[in-house]
C-alpha cells in the first residue's frame, strides 16, 4: 500500500513539475476574461490578417509577466484559425541586436517557412533584399508575416535600421505584416529615433503582475490535480482535498504575502512553486505548508548577510575599519589606510586577532573576491591592491545585521559597528584606566 | 584535502578519458541511433563497473553538505521530470562543481559539463557544449578542430536546438525501448542537463553582458522542457549586474564549511586520525578566525602538521595529554611565520614574485628556518649597476621630485635634517593629512630623465665604495668607472621592468613620455642599500 502511495505521489510530483516548467500553458488561465490582453492582443493580430492591414504593436510590461507567454497563445491559436496564411518570425535583442545578424537570421526563418535554400555567404544587402522580396510576395498572396521582436529595446541600440527597414516596409500597400515588440523597459517607444517612431504605430499593451486573488487562484489552478489522468484516482481526490485546505490556511497566506510583496510576476511565483512542489515529502505523499515555508525561504535570500556569514573574523574586522573610516568621513581609503585604522584599534583596544599584514592581504582579496568590496575604479590596473581606492559594497545596516547573527563574533567587533565602544573608551579615560 | 579533491579530480578525468575512447567500447549490438547519448551511456557503463554511488554514499563523501546535496536532489526530482534552471553559488572549494558531478553519477543521467575557466571566451563555450552533445572529439586526425565553427551568440542557438533535439529525440527512443526491456530498471531518462562553471568569470571577458543574459535567458529561448539547465558561480546572483534584470533562476547556497565540519574534512584525509584530531584541537579554532577557505587552510596545516609531529618517530603513537602539551609547545613558534607564509599574497610586492619564481627552493628553507626574522641579505641575484637601479627608482618613487636638489647638491645629502621643523597645530594638522596622501597615492611616477639624474647622483656619491666592487667587474673584463655602470642602464631598466620591480605608468599628456613607478617595498630597498652600502635613509625624504 505505500509503496503503492509513494509511486503516486512521485506520478503526481512529475506531473506538477512538468506543469509548472511549461510556462505558456499557464497563461492560457488568464486568458478568459473579455479584456484581457490574450483578447486585445488576438484582435489586433486578426484584423491584420483578416483585413490584410500592416499593423505594429509594443507589449510592455516588467519581466515575467506573460508577454511571450501570451503572444505564443496568441499567435498558436490564430495558426489554427487561419492555416497556411500566417508565417512568424522570431527575433530576440540578446541574439540580434546586431543589424546583420538580425537580417540573416529573418532571411533564414523566411527561407524555412517556404521550403527555400538558405544560403549563408549572402550579403546583408542581399538579405534586405530578399526580405522586401518575401514581404511583396506575401503581400500579393493576403499571407501575413508576423515579426516577434523580444527585448525589443536592445534592438534600439544604434542605427535602428533594422527597426527603419521593417517600419518603413510596411508603409508600403503591397506588403503585409505585424511587427509585435516586447519589452520590459515602459519606456521603449521613447528609444526610437524620430525616424523610427512616426513608421509606429503608437499601440501599446502593458502587462501588469496579477493580484493576489487572480495569484491564488492561478495556485489552485496549477496545483490541482486532474482526476482524470494516470495517477489512481483516490489519491487525487485526497491530495486535491488538502490542498484545498491548505489554501484556506492562515498561513498559507501569510507566506503568499510575503511571496508578492517583494515580486508579484509570474514566472517569480512559478519558481517558488517549482521549489515547493521539489519539497514535497514522497513518503506521506501531500504538500503541506512547511514545503511553502522552506520554498519562500529558500527563494528570497538575503544573499549580502549570507556572504558576511561566510566570512572569518579578519574579514570581518577589515570591514568593520573600512566602515570606521566611512564614519569619520574619509570616502577615499584603500588597504594601507584600512590596515593603519586596524593597528590604531589594536593599539587602542589591545584586541587579540590582530594579523601580519600579508595575512590581512589576503584577507583583504577574499573580500574582494565576494564582492562585499571593490575596488572604486577600473583605472590604475598596474598600481597594486594596496593602493588602489575601495568601496565597500553593503550597507552599514546590513554589515551590523550580519555581525549579530553571525557564531562567536568578538564582542569587541559589535561594539566597535555600534560605537558603544567610544563610550567604553571615555569612561576608562575618566576612570584613568587608559590614556 | 585530498579526498576532498581527489573524487572531483577523478571524475573529471574520467568523463575525459571517457570521451577519448573510441565508441568500440560501446557494446555493439546497439544501434547506432544509440550512441547518441554518449556522455550518458559511456557514464552508463562507468557506473556499472564501478560501484553506483549510493544516495547515503554521496552524502557520507562531502561531510557538512548534507542538506545541500538533498535539495539538490530533491530539485531534481525523479526521472523525465522538468526542471527550472537553477543557480549554485558559493565560495571557492565549498563543493559546488564535485557535488553536482557525483549527483549526476548518482543519478546516472545524462549531463554536458562546461567551464567558462577552461573556455575563456565565448566560442570556446559555445563549441564546447556543441562538440559534447555532437559527441565530437578533438583529435589530430580532424586537426583538434570543432565540429560547427560557432562564434556569435545566435548561431549558437541556432545550433544547440537543432543538436538538442537530436539527443532529446534518441533518449526518447532509448527509453522507450528500455522501458519495455527492463520495466524495474530506471534507465537514463530524457532528460538532458547542461553545466555551466564559473559563470563568474563570464562577467570579464563579456562586457556587455550579453553572453550571461543569452545564458540566462537559455530556458526561455530554447523553450525545450527536457533541457535542465545548471549555473555554478562563486558569486551571488545578486552580483550580476544586468542592464534590464533578467530572468532569475533558483538560488542554492552552499555556505562555508563551519569549525566542525572542517574538522571532519580534514580528519577524513588523514592515515593517523588520533593524532591529527589532537593537532586540530590546537590549531583550528585560530585559524579559522582567518579563513575558513579549505584550501588555503590544507597548505597551512600540511606545513604545520610537519613541525608538529617533528618530536614524535612513528605518526601511528596516540598522544596523551602530557605528549599533548609538549607537542604544543613544540608547535607554537611555528604558527605565526607559517601564516605569514601561506598567505602571503603574490601580486602585491612585485619584487616578492620574482624570487618566488627564481629561487622557490631557496627561499622556503629560509622562511621556514627563521622563525619571522627577515634575514639580512637578499636572497636573489643582481648586478651592482641593477641594485644602484632600484635604489635610484624607490628614491624617485618616494621622493617629491622639488626636493631633489637639496638631496643631491654637491655636498652628498646627509644635509636634510637642518631643516627646521615647527611644530603647531597646524603643521601636525598637514603632517597627518600627507601621511593619508602617500597611504593613498602610493609610489609616485617619474619620467626617465630624473631616474638617470639622480641615478648618476647616487653613483657619483658613493664612488669610493664602488671602488671596491668595480674590480671585481674588472677581473671580469669589464670596463670600470661611471662610464661601464652607465652604459648598460637602459637595459637594465627594462631588465627591471620585465621583472615588474618598475611598471611603466600612463604618458605624460604634455611631453609624451612614459613615466614610471617602482613597487618595491622600503624594506626590500632598505636591504639592497645595505648589501651595497649606500646610505639610503639619509635620502629618504620623511615627511
Amino acid at each position: 500500500m505505500d509503496a503503492k502511495q509513494t509511486q503516486a505521489a512521485i506520478e503526481a510530483l512529475t506531473h506538477l513539475r512538468n506543469k509548472i516548467c511549461n510556462r505558456s500553458s499557464i497563461f492560457s488561465f488568464f486568458s478568459d476574461s473579455p479584456d484581457s490582453n490574450y483578447n486585445k492582443l488576438k484582435f489586433i493580430v486578426s484584423n491584420s490578417v483578416t483585413e490584410s492591414c500592416n499593423n505594429s504593436v509594443l507589449l510592455l510590461g516588467s519581466r515575467g509577466c506573460g508577454q511571450v507567454e501570451v503572444l505564443d497563445l496568441v499567435l498558436e491559436d490564430l495558426k489554427v484559425e487561419y492555416p497556411e496564411i500566417i508565417s512568424v518570425v522570431r527575433l530576440d535583442g540578446v541574439l540580434h541586436s546586431d543589424d546583420n545578424c538580425a537580417l540573416k537570421e529573418i532571411a533564414k526563418q523566411l527561407c524555412s517557412e517556404n521550403q527555400l535554400l538558405f544560403s549563408k555567404m549572402a550579403s546583408s544587402d542581399d538579405n534586405t533584399q530578399f526580405m522586401m522580396a518575401v514581404l511583396r510576395e506575401y503581400g500579393l498572396a493576403h499571407k501575413t508575416v508576423v515579426f516577434v521582436l523580444d527585448e525589443f529595446d536592445l534592438f534600439a541600440q544604434g542605427k535602428q535600421r533594422l527597426l527603419y527597414s521593417l517600419l518603413d516596409a510596411m508603409q508600403s500597400v503591397s506588403s503585409q505584416a505585424v511587427v509585435i515588440g516586447m519589452s520590459c523597459r515602459l519606456d521603449a517607444d521613447q528609444l526610437l529615433e524620430k525616424r523610427v517612431r512616426s513608421r509606429f504605430s503608437h499601440r501599446k499593451l502593458l502587462f501588469l503582475p496579477p493580484s493576489k486573488e487572480d495569484i491564488l487562484r492561478l495556485l489552485k489552478q496549477i496545483l490541482t490535480l486532474p482526476e482524470d489522468s494516470t495517477i489512481p484516482r483516490d489519491y487525487v481526490i485526497t491530495f486535491n482535498k488538502k490542498l484545498h485546505n491548505m489554501f484556506e490556511d492562515a498561513q498559507f497566506k501569510e507566506i503568499l504575502d510575503t511571496l508578492s510583496d517583494a515580486d508579484s510576476s509570474v514566472h517569480h511565483m512559478l519558481n517558488f512553486l517549482f521549489v515547493a512542489v521539489c519539497n514535497m515529502n514522497l513518503e506521506s505523499g501531500y504538500l503541506s505548508v512547511e514545503n511553502f515555508k522552506t520554498a519562500l525561504l529558500s527563494i528570497q535570500r538575503p544573499y549580502k548577510l549570507e556572504s558576511l556569514q561566510g566570512c572569518s573574523v579578519l574579514e570581518l574586522y577589515i570591514l568593520a575599519c573600512m566602515k570606521r573610516l566611512e564614519d569619520k568621513e574619509q570616502y577615499s581609503y584603500n588597504f594601507n589606510s584600512v590596515m593603519t585604522e586596524y593597528k590604531h584599534i589594536h593599539d587602542s583596544y589591545r584586541i587579540s586577532d590582530y594579523y601580519a599584514r600579508n595575512v590581512s592581504l589576503r584577507a583583504f582579496e577574499h573580500l574582494l573576491q565576494r564582492e562585499l568590496i571593490s575596488f572604486v575604479d577600473n583605472r590604475g590596473q598596474n598600481q597594486s591592491i594596496e593602493f588602489r581606492p575601495v568601496k565597500l559594497l553593503i550597507s552599514s545596516h546590513e554589515l551590523l545585521q550580519g555581525l549579530k547573527l553571525y557564531r562567536s563574533c568578538p564582542a569587541l567587533l559589535q561594539k566597535l559597528m555600534t560605537g558603544e565602544l567610544n563610550k567604553m573608551k571615555a569612561h576608562l579615560v575618566d576612570v584613568g584606566m587608559i590614556d | 584535502m585530498d579526498k576532498q579533491n581527489s573524487p572531483q579530480v577523478t571524475k573529471r578525468t574520467t568523463r575525459a578519458s571517457a570521451s577519448t575512447k573510441p565508441s568500440k567500447n560501446t557494446l555493439p549490438n546497439q544501434k547506432k541511433a544509440d550512441h547518441r547519448p554518449q556522455s550518458l551511456l559511456d557514464n552508463l557503463v562507468y557506473g556499472e563497473q564501478q560501484a553506483i554511488i549510493s544516495q547515503d554514499e554521496l552524502i557520507s563523501n562531502f561531510p557538512g553538505r548534507k542538506c545541500q546535496i538533498l535539495e539538490l536532489l530533491r530539485l531534481f526530482g525523479p526521472i523525465n521530470s522538468s526542471l527550472l534552471p537553477i543557480f549554485l553559488y558559493g565560495g571557492p572549494s565549498s563543493g559546488k562543481t564535485s557535488i553536482v558531478l557525483h549527483i549526476f553519477k548518482h543519478l546516472k543521467r545524462p549531463f554536458i559539463y562546461t567551464s567558462c575557466r577552461t573556455c575563456h571566451n565565448p566560442r570556446l563555450l559555445f563549441e564546447s557544449v556543441l562538440n559534447q552533445l555532437l559527441l565530437h572529439k578533438k583529435d589530430s586526425s580532424n586537426a583538434y578542430s570543432s565540429a560547427k565553427r560557432c562564434e556569435k551568440p545566435a548561431d549558437f542557438v541556432n545550433m544547440l536546438r537543432e543538436s538538442l533535439m537530436e539527443v532529446v529525440n534518441s533518449l526518447r527512443v532509448n527509453s522507450r525501448k528500455s522501458g519495455l526491456e527492463e520495466s524495474d530498471e530506471q534507465g537514463i531518462g530524457r532528460m538532458v542537463y547542461i553545466i555551466f562553471d564559473n559563470m563568474e568569470l563570464v562577467r570579464d571577458w563579456d562586457k556587455d553582458s550579453v553572453i550571461i543574459s543569452m545564458l540566462f535567458k537559455l530556458y526561455d529561448i530554447l523553450k525545450m522542457p527536457e533541457v535542465g539547465l545548471i549555473f555554478i558561480s562563486s558569486n551571488s546572483p545578486d552580483t550580476y549586474h544586468l542592464n534590464t534584470g533578467s530572468v532569475e533562476p533558483i538560488p542554492i547556497h552552499f555556505p562555508e564549511y563551519t569549525e566542525d565540519d572542517l574538522y571532519h574534512i580534514f580528519l577524513k584525509t588523514q592515515r593517523g586520525p588520533k593524532l591529527y584530531s589532537s593537532f586540530l584541537d590546537v590549531v583550528l579554532k585560530d585559524s579559522c578566525k582567518i579563513t575558513r577557505c579549505i584550501d588555503e587552510l590544507s597548505t597551512y596545516f600540511k606545513l604545520l602538521f610537519e613541525k608538529y609531529c617533528e618530536p614524535l618517530s612513528g605518526i601511528g603513537r596516540v598522544p596523551n595529554q602530557d605528549l599533548k602539551s609538549k607537542l604544543y609547545m613544540h608547535l607554537k613558534p611555528h604558527v605565526t611565520p607559517s601564516l605569514n607564509e601561506v598567505f602571503r599574497v603574490p601580486s602585491s610586492p612585485a619584487l616578492e614574485l620574482k624570487e618566488n619564481k627564481e629561487k622557490v627552493g631557496k627561499k622556503r628553507n629560509m622562511r621556514s628556518l627563521g622563525d619571522g626574522v627577515v634575514p639580512d641579505d637578499i636572497d636573489f641575484h643582481m648586478s651592482v649597476s641593477a641594485k644602484y637601479l632600484l635604489i635610484s627608482t624607490f628614491l624617485a618613487s618616494r621622493n617629491p621630485a622639488t626636493l631633489d636638489a637639496a638631496l643631491f647638491d654637491s655636498a652628498g645629502g646627509g644635509d636634510n635634517r637642518k631643516r627646521r621643523r615647527k611644530t603647531s597645530e597646524t603643521s601636525i594638522q598637514q603632517k597627518e593629512n600627507a601621511e593619508q596622501e602617500l597611504l593613498l597615492k602610493g609610489p609616485g611616477t617619474f619620467p626617465l630623465e630624473r631616474l638617470l639624474a639622480i641615478f648618476q647622483c647616487i653613483t657619483s656619491v658613493t664612488d669610493g665604495v664602488l671602488e671596491e666592487e668595480q674590480q671585481e667587474v674588472d677581473v671580469l673584463g669589464t670596463e670600470g668607472g661611471d662610464n661601464g655602470l652607465m652604459s648598460d642602464v637602459l637595459l637594465q631598466l627594462s631588465t627591471l621592468s620585465n621583472a615588474n620591480i618598475i611598471i611603466k605608468g600612463g604618458n605624460c599628456p604634455l611631453d609624451g613620455s612614459s613615466r614610471y613607478r617602482s613597487t618595491v617595498s622600503e624594506e626590500m630597498a632598505l636591504k639592497v642599500a645595505r648589501s651595497v652600502n649606500f646610505p639610503l635613509p639619509k635620502y629618504l625624504y620623511r615627511k
